[in-house]
């Protein structure tokens, strides 16, 4: 048997963000609202009407082509895809056709085994997205709210070459729409949609042969599942002799399962032409560089710089780069903190994000803030509470208690660091225990634990460890 | 003779396409009125054109509005849109679709 | 005297002055509709009444109620002291092509028949803020595919208040019909290629088409979007540009509206002409036109009373002042309906895409068994001729296969036109021209059916106006006498982009100056009967 190399191009339609939809002021995102109730007579296809476009999804599909290392288009225009389909009412799709947003650019994966690969961006364009419909026993039901909502449609060169570098793909565009705030990025409520086009070839090909397009690949584990079921379906059916045909394919989730759903040999003409109703998308020198300067550091590069700067483990700086918020509230702790880079490394990674998980917020979201977690650390760290109290004080302070050094003050939390009193306890301990003592004396050092131990029963754990210690060593000397 | 640009095999392709359905009288009226309007769009072939010109998209440069700022402003009667639909069940447009089943409508 | 012998700007100041009621003037129009417009346009018409033939029927729906409250409303706001705007009390009939909240809106066609939006175009909006009164929808071409109104699905379709056998011209042939019969002042149309400016030069009014953007699109059931302008129909220019002053102005829901400020139209009337460089081209006094069965290109005279009315109107602005510039080429004036034959179909078949069966209107009464079957039926059913024979030729010249060789290519030719108009207005040219006088039509009206079905020669009725909506500048039509039949002649201004001011001048000068003349006595002969008191 040969071997086969797959061949993958993804197609994303990625809903940005924005408040309103694209070229009308119905609300973009209708999650949660009864069908046609966020729609409006431009959404709805009504005649006369006329769309008018949105400032800010322009200025996020820029940022999203910017993100993309894509050349941002001085001018773009919209054109119309003429079809007829009861999810699209006006019976085109405004849509960027041959000058769109961005031009060409890129993005670098890295994968689980620490390689990196480039994968090129085909087309990056605006369009507007179709409603919905669904059978209902002999007849269509159709939705139009969700017809204008901005979309980004993004296709890959075909540079990906197995189900796992496509999910790779995914994860990492899903994480990088989020860092620059354009999109939600959720699969499960459609922001981030895929299709797949597979094809395979003889290993060391370099041809590209008869591909077929997967449909509804709506989250990260499906695009792997669905990609290599079909991977496997084409080389077992050229095993055998057969051709491979160019199908539509549809991944039924439920059932794991491709279901051809038509071919593609014609493809249809759809008859593009410049949207007159709507004018040349310009964006000045000027804008352009509003939008390239706005780009924050991506999160390859941040993750990269966290293992330079702040020598952190490579695993560290991937969980701390995952989400941005996270990072930023990790960057502006370690400074709160003096630079303990390290320390609050250690904190985030085994407490804040348990304390996220618990709570469900992101790190933006939580209550704790960076300074917070700064000030416990320091208590901690200066010996004035000991680390269980400090762990303790996070859920405190997330929940609403109020700044942790004032907990520690009014609930006396602080250690007891005071020399006296600890002489005092120590004192008593040493008058109960004279048979400990003697066997200290006599050599059995190992017997301080006890001993912290027993200061630290006596004074509920409040007792500075450091200093009792020292303390300790002290009295049983003489 | 007008040439027939338009043959009854293009005609009834272009008829399918864009989803109509015609009595033999109307398909001989507007095949012949469309080979007489392409016989005058021929014309359009044998012009020079001169150096470097453009598409016009609205014969003079529009200086329309700027793109307008992302303001949810919802349409006050939304009920109203689905009220003018031939069918509805008060939440859906309703199209009949009989014979869909695993095959996408084409 | 009944207030529909007076011009909007008069009834206007007289109901500002409080000198005539609003409702009045209303009544007094309803009454003429009454007397010369017949049953009006219906998707099933009675059996026909000999008596109807004579009739105007210019309205598909006259909405007295609608205007009676908007009459009542300028009535409640001149007795609070308010402005009630500058169209105060004064009729307007809308083209049925204008969305108006609380009317059915048809574009004439079956497929709309029943369709009553929920919303209100910009320039009706404008028109009623002005204190307007909407009266009822115009007939028209359906969908304003065509340049005589008579393939509206609504028939009786209006018929040349002049001559009653003869059309309107189109597609704004109701609004125009309605101006010219006296049962408005005022109608508001829609210009694409000439129907605006064509209509009225048949029913002998005043009929302005904008510059493109200058008056917004929205609610305007499209045509060909980069081509549609509404603009005024009238019977003086002073009622037009007050219409115009109305109209114009840049509308947050229409893109392509020009944010260019709006200048006071009624104050530049009075400026005269004197210097002004009105020229003359001989590309504009014959037309080029196609044999039906070769294709061949032959020019073709048009009626000799059309180049001697643009003589005689030249005459008169000459001694005026102004200077007449003679044989100003504008060489691809000739490829004006080559190029819109195949533009304006391809947006217009695009546009008609979203009638369908599913969201509004027509559904096919057949039942079908899945979606294809229902829009090949329910387009069927519901599209006449005319808009077949513009989505087939619309999606064969945008065809992946074909666009470059029609589509692509007639954006160029577009462009070529469009400098002709560049060159000749050039303040720095050789012609430095302030406006272009040409005939509107190369002929007066034609008869009734004696055109209709030929879908070559009804374009070709419009080969003097339509390079204006190519090149996207203003024209204006004006009536400039009678043909020998009796028939109104039109001239037409052309002019710079936005400068609707100066065309508008050179219009008004002329009026001003042959406000005696004999053939302006003439009455239409729809208002010659024992019912109108003149
Ligand atoms: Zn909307």
């Amino acid at each position: 048997m040969k071997t086969y190399e797959i061949v993958i191009g993804l197609e994303t339609h990625i809903q940005l963000n924005t408040a309103s939809k694209i070229f009308c002021s119905c609300k973009a995102d209708s999650w949660g609202a009864p069908p046609n109730t966020n729609i409006c007579p431009v959404c709805s296809g009504l005649p006369g009407v006329l769309p008018v476009l949105n400032a800010e999804a322009v200025r996020k599909g820029a940022l999203l082509a910017a993100a993309m290392h894509a050349e941002i288009n001085p001018i773009s225009y919209f054109d119309r895809k003429n079809y007829f389909y009861p999810d699209l009412p006006k019976g085109y799709q405004i849509t960027q056709f041959d000058e769109p947003i961005g031009k060409g650019g890129y993005m670098d994966l890295r994968m689980p085994d620490g390689s990196e690969r480039r994968v090129r961006i085909h087309k990056l364009h605006l369009e507007e997205d179709a409603g919905k419909t669904k059978i209902d026993r002999g007849e269509r039901l159709v939705d139009f709210n969700r017809c204008g909502v901005p979309l980004v449609e993004m296709v890959t060169e075909p540079d990906l070459r197995s189900g796992e570098e496509a999910a790779q793909y995914l994860t990492q565009l899903r994480q990088l729409l989020r860092w620059i705030g354009v999109s939600e990025a959720d699969m499960e409520r459609g922001h981030l949609r895929c299709d797949a086009n597979v094809s395979i070839r003889e290993a060391g090909s370099s041809m590209l042969n008869t591909k077929t397009e997967i449909k509804n690949v709506n989250s990260i584990d499906a695009v792997r599942q669905a990609i290599s079921e079909e991977a496997k379906r084409q080389i077992d059916a050229v095993e055998a002799g057969q051709r491979i045909e160019s199908y539509t394919l549809d991944w039924d989730a439920d059932t794991g399962t491709l279901r051809k759903m038509r071919s593609k040999e014609t493809e249809a003409d759809y008859r593009y032409f410049r949207e007159p109703d709507l004018l040349p998308v310009v964006l000045t020198a000027a804008e352009i560089a509003a939008v390239q300067n706005s780009l924050p550091e991506l999160p390859l590069a941040r993750r990269a710089r966290f293992i330079q700067d702040y020598q952190l483990s490579a695993y560290d700086a991937e969980i701390l780069t995952s989400e941005r918020g996270l990072s930023d509230y990790y960057e502006e702790s370690v400074q709160l903190c003096g630079g303990a880079a390290k320390l609050v490394s250690n904190w985030m990674m085994n407490d804040l994000i348990r304390l996220m998980n618990d709570t469900g917020k992101s790190a933006a979201e939580l209550r704790l803030r960076p300074a917070d977690l700064a000030e416990i650390i320091q208590l901690v760290e200066g010996g004035k509470i000991n680390p269980a109290t400090g762990k303790s004080l996070l859920a405190r302070v997330e929940a609403g208690a109020g700044k942790a050094s004032q907990i520690v003050a009014d609930e006396g939390l602080g250690l007891i660091a005071d020399e006296d009193t600890l002489r005092q306890q120590i004192a008593a301990i040493l008058e109960e225990s004279p048979s400990e003592m003697q066997n200290f004396r006599a050599g059995k050092e190992s017997l301080l634990g006890w001993f912290v131990g027993q200061v630290m029963r006596r004074t509920g754990g409040k007792a500075d460890p450091k200093r009792t210690r020292e303390l300790l060593l002290e009295l049983l000397r003489q | 003779m007008t040439p027939d640009y338009i043959t009854p095999e293009l005609f009834a392709k272009l008829v399918t396409l864009a989803a109509l359905e015609l009595t033999p009288e109307e398909s001989e009226y507007l095949r012949t009125e469309l080979n007489h309007q392409l016989a005058a769009v021929k014309e359009l072939s044998e012009i020079k054109l001169a150096e470097g010109v453009q598409p016009s998209l609205h014969g003079l440069d529009c200086q329309g509005n700027p793109p307008r700022p992302d303001e949810w402003l919802p349409f006050p009667d939304s009920a109203a849109i689905l009220a003018l639909a031939p069918e509805s069940n008060g939440e859906y447009f309703r199209v009949p679709d009989f014979r869909r089943g695993g095959e996408e409508a084409k | 005297m009944s207030s529909i012998q007076l011009s909007a700007y008069q009834i206007a100041q007289k109901v500002r002055a409080g000198l005539l009621s609003p409702l009045e003037v209303l009544e007094d129009h309803l009454k003429q509709i009454a007397a010369v417009d017949g049953v009006p346009g219906s998707l099933e018409p009675k059996t026909s009444d000999p008596a109807e033939e004579s009739k105007v029927h210019a309205f598909i729906e006259v909405s007295a109620d609608l205007a009676r409250r908007q009459a009542e409303q300028v009535r409640a706001r001149l007795e609070r002291g308010e402005d009630p705007g500058l169209l105060a009390g004064v009729p307007v009939s809308i083209k049925d092509i204008f969305c108006v909240q609380g009317t059915t809106t048809t574009a004439a066609s079956r497929i709309l028949y029943n369709f009553r939006p929920p919303y209100t175009a910009t320039t009706v909006e404008r028109l009623a803020q002005a204190g307007a009164l909407i009266i009822g929808k115009t007939n028209l071409d359906e969908f304003t595919y065509g340049s005589s109104s008579e393939s509206s699905a609504f028939q009786p379709h209006p018929n040349n208040p002049w001559n009653t056998e003869r059309v309107t011209g189109g597609s704004s042939g109701g609004s125009a019909a309605s101006v010219a019969a006296r049962e408005v002042p005022l109608s508001l149309g829609t210009d694409t290629g000439g129907s605006i400016r064509q209509p009225a030069a048949f029913c002998g009014v005043v009929g302005l088409k904008p510059t493109y953007g200058r008056t917004s699109r929205y609610g305007l059931i499209a045509f060909g979007s980069s081509l549609d302008c509404p603009g005024p129909l009238a019977r003086d220019v002073r009622d037009a540009a007050l219409m115009l002053q109305v109209l114009a102005g840049a509308d947050p829901k229409d893109s392509t509206s020009a944010v260019a400020p709006v200048p006071d139209y009624l104050a530049a009337l009075e400026e005269g002409v004197r210097g002004m460089r009105i020229g003359i081209s001989p590309d504009y006094d014959h037309i080029t036109y196609p044999d039906t069965l070769t294709g061949e290109m032959s020019i073709q005279a048009i009626q000799p009373e059309m180049n001697t009315s643009v003589r005689a109107v030249a005459e008169v602005l000459a001694q005026l002042g102004a200077e007449i510039v003679e044989n100003v080429p504008m060489p691809n004036a000739r490829h004006g309906i080559p190029a819109y034959f195949v533009i304006s179909r391809v947006e217009a078949a695009s546009n008609l895409h979203r009638f369908d069966g599913v969201k509004y209107g027509y559904r096919a009464r057949k039942p079908a068994l899945d979606l294809s079957e229902l829009y090949r039926a329910t387009r069927a059913e519901g599209f006449g001729l005319q808009p077949k024979l513009r989505i087939l030729m619309g999606m064969y010249v945008s065809a992946a296969q074909h666009s470059a060789q029609y589509y692509q290519k007639a954006l160029r030719v577009r462009s070529m036109i469009r400098s002709d108009f560049e060159r000749a207005f050039d303040p720095n040219g050789a012609y430095r021209l302030d406006a272009l006088l040409t005939p509107t039509t190369p002929t007066t009206a034609f008869r009734r059916g004696e055109v209709m079905g030929d879908s070559v020669l009804m374009q070709y009725s419009d080969q003097m106006t339509v390079a204006g909506n190519h090149a996207g500048i203003p024209a204006v039509s004006i009536p400039a006498g009678l043909d020998p039949q009796g028939l109104p002649i039109g001239v037409q201004f052309f002019g710079m982009d936005f400068r609707e001011d100066i065309i508008l001048r050179a219009a008004y000068a002329y009026e001003q100056a042959t406000r005696d003349a004999e053939w302006r006595a003439v009455q239409p002969q729809a208002l010659r009967g024992s019912e109108v008191k003149a």
